[in-house]
């Protein structure tokens, strides 16, 4: 079994190596001290089990998951306090292991991944992943975005807005704009929908960034943004705007 | 709030009172003027009440002159507030006799000398409702003031209450101890030393937590132990920079007010950069005050975490308590630096007179 160790701190990481060195079957294939280096090294490597700590800077593990999508290898969590347990399992995690490890729950834990492994079970969608990966009862709060092998964490205060075009989003923020494989409808349920309105079929603009609203023709408008970006708007869009923003 | 007007019972008794003082006016009139005494009664009594009514307002000038007005004004005061209170009642007394009096029937002359007698009656029953007032008013301000003391030390038990417990930071201790576990198999002595620097800072905390105020110096050596502990976990992530003046190492503290604010820097600052940061805690004195500063780069593409919050509001609320509007905490926030300001009054362990009065000494 090739396993990826991925946590930010050092003696964390040695002590599970040095206890997964004594495991027969179990091949070390790298460490990664961060969630960037992990996305990297999964696909680099293409383990087949990782271990993952939740609490990491920049990119949690539920994040790391999320980017990584269906490329994601079998999951075992690691972490020093179990006030994450229930989201670890909705991502389907193989298991979840409490710091400081006790090696005959680690045993226990590699014996239900090569369960896993055998049996071949589908790893989660990614939609499922990111909800999963979003504290509960709150809107998203940044967005994940892999662009030109560049991986993006891109605070939603910073979107100026959104298109949708053909099957992927495009994320514009301060004249960049970056692909997402997503549709509308779903990043517009995350999304905090006093922020975001969706004012056409394929915009969904960042309110903040609204300077003015122009009368184009019967029926339709022109949302100008602070930048000047002028985008369409739809009927039901104005209507949606005008409930929002009075 | 009227105190009288707030409870049923309260007023019940008050006018009870006031019935009293009428039967006493009627037994007056009756035997000392020769009025008849169902008369005396029917006029005596409906009229007493009616002062305790006009007296209800004394409430209102007891306020405003509270005890320790300056006796020329508040003689002054009361005596105009009186007489006018006491001429209104005398002009309803009249009325009130003439509704009385029969059709056909008029009062013999000699009703004429009822009248001093009613000013004195009245007189005597506003000096009494006045000294009634400012009695009511002197218990509602004790009781006032002992609920006033309960509550800061509801605050200061709470506050210390929620400062154990973020001693016992469930995060902080699990990591602490996987990073022994970790090390025992690597660098035994240095395991050792990570053991000796918990038991350190968990000795510490519990027993500063037990003062009212220790020095500066203490509350330092109690987050550079954290820090040291915490070095281990983040290595070279976590860089530290202390500069604090010599002259503010002995000044009083609350315990436990930087290590709150300090761990924050540490678990909402520099753990979530992956090139970690340095926490910098700067003291000195600045115009006349204690001026500490924490100060931490954090990640712009990050909210800002509630836990973070909770850490600095729970130190705002344990500075009023103890220092009211002479302390008070900055908070700035920039997109890639986090610093909290605390301005403190100086004290010194002799000088302790400048101490906050509640809450106990300690051995």
């Amino acid at each position: 079994m090739r396993v990826l160790i991925v946590d930010d701190e050092m003696l964390a990481r040695s002590i599970l190596s040095e206890h997964l060195r004594q495991i027969a079957d179990v091949e070390i294939v790298g460490e990664a001290a961060n969630g960037f280096e992990a996305v990297k090294l999964v696909e680099q490597l293409a383990p087949d089990l990782v271990f993952l700590d939740i609490q990491m800077p920049k990119l949690s593990g539920f994040e790391v998951l999320e980017l990584l999508g269906e490329r994601a290898p079998a999951v075992i969590f690691t972490t020093a306090y179990d006030e994450y347990a229930l989201r670890a399992f909705e991502v389907h995690a193989v298991d979840y292991l409490l710091k400081p490890v006790e090696p005959s729950r680690l045993v226990a834990a590699l014996e239900r991944a090569r369960e896993r492994l055998r049996a071949k079970l589908s790893v989660p969608s990614a939609a499922e992943l990111a909800l999963a990966a979003r504290p509960p009862g709150r809107s998203l709060e940044r967005v994940l975005i892999r662009h030109e092998g560049w991986i993006y964490v891109l605070p939603v205060d910073r979107i100026d807005f959104i298109e949708a075009q053909d099957d992927y989003l495009c994320f514009v923020t301060g004249g960049k704009r970056l692909r997402k494989q997503q549709t509308m409808s779903e990043i517009e349920t995350q999304l905090d929908p006093t922020r975001f309105v969706r004012i056409h079929r394929s915009f969904l603009v960042n309110v903040e960034r609204l300077a003015r609203i122009d009368l184009y023709g019967k029926d339709s408008w022109l949302a100008i943004l602070a930048d000047g970006t002028k985008l369409p708007m739809s009927r039901a869009g104005h209507a949606r705007l005008k409930a929002l923003i009075g | 709030m009227h105190p009288i007007l707030t409870r049923r019972v309260r007023l019940a008794l008050y006018i009870a009172v006031w019935v009293v003082f009428g039967l006493l006016i009627a037994v007056v009139l009756a035997y000392g003027s020769g009025v008849q005494v169902v008369w005396a009664l029917k006029f005596a009594v409906p009229l007493a009440v009616l002062l305790g009514m006009q007296s209800l307002s004394f409430w209102y000038l007891v306020q405003s002159m509270p005890p320790g007005t300056p006796l020329v004004r508040m003689a002054l005061s009361w005596f105009g507030a009186g007489t006018v209170v006491l001429l209104i009642w005398l002009a309803l007394a009249y009325g009130w006799a003439m509704w009385l009096q029969e059709p056909g029937q008029t009062y013999p002359d000699s009703a004429i000398g009822t009248i001093p007698l009613l000013v004195v009656a009245g007189a005597i029953g506003i000096v009494f409702a006045v000294l009634g007032h400012y009695l009511a008013d002197a218990f509602q301000r004790s009781r006032a003031a002992e609920r006033h003391a309960l509550e800061l030390q509801v605050h200061a038990r709470e506050a210390e209450l929620k400062s154990l417990r973020a001693q016992l930071d469930p995060h902080f201790l699990f990591n602490s101890l996987n990073s022994v576990a970790a090390l025992i198999g690597q660098d035994a002595a240095a395991a050792r030393q990570m053991c000796f620097l918990m038991a350190q800072f968990f000795r510490k905390s519990l027993t500063l937590a037990r003062e009212q105020a220790i020095a500066l110096s203490e509350e330092m050596a109690l987050v550079e132990t954290f820090l040291a502990i915490e070095r281990v976990r983040f290595g070279e992530r976590l860089r530290t920079r202390f500069d604090v003046a010599g002259e503010v190492r002995q000044m009083r503290v609350p315990p436990l007010i930087l290590q709150p604010l300090v761990e924050n820097a540490v678990h909402h600052g520099v753990a979530h950069l992956i090139e970690g940061g340095e926490v910098r805690i700067d003291a000195r004195r600045r115009d006349g005050l204690l001026e500490i500063v924490i100060d931490n780069p954090c990640d712009p593409d990050r909210p800002p975490s509630r836990g973070a919050g909770v850490g600095i509001a729970n130190v705002q609320a344990r500075l009023e308590t103890l220092y009211g509007n002479r302390a008070s905490v900055d908070v700035d926030a920039a997109d890639d630096r986090f610093r909290v300001s605390l301005l403190l009054p100086v004290e010194y362990e002799e000088t302790d007179s400048t101490a906050p009065g509640i809450g106990t000494a300690h051995a």
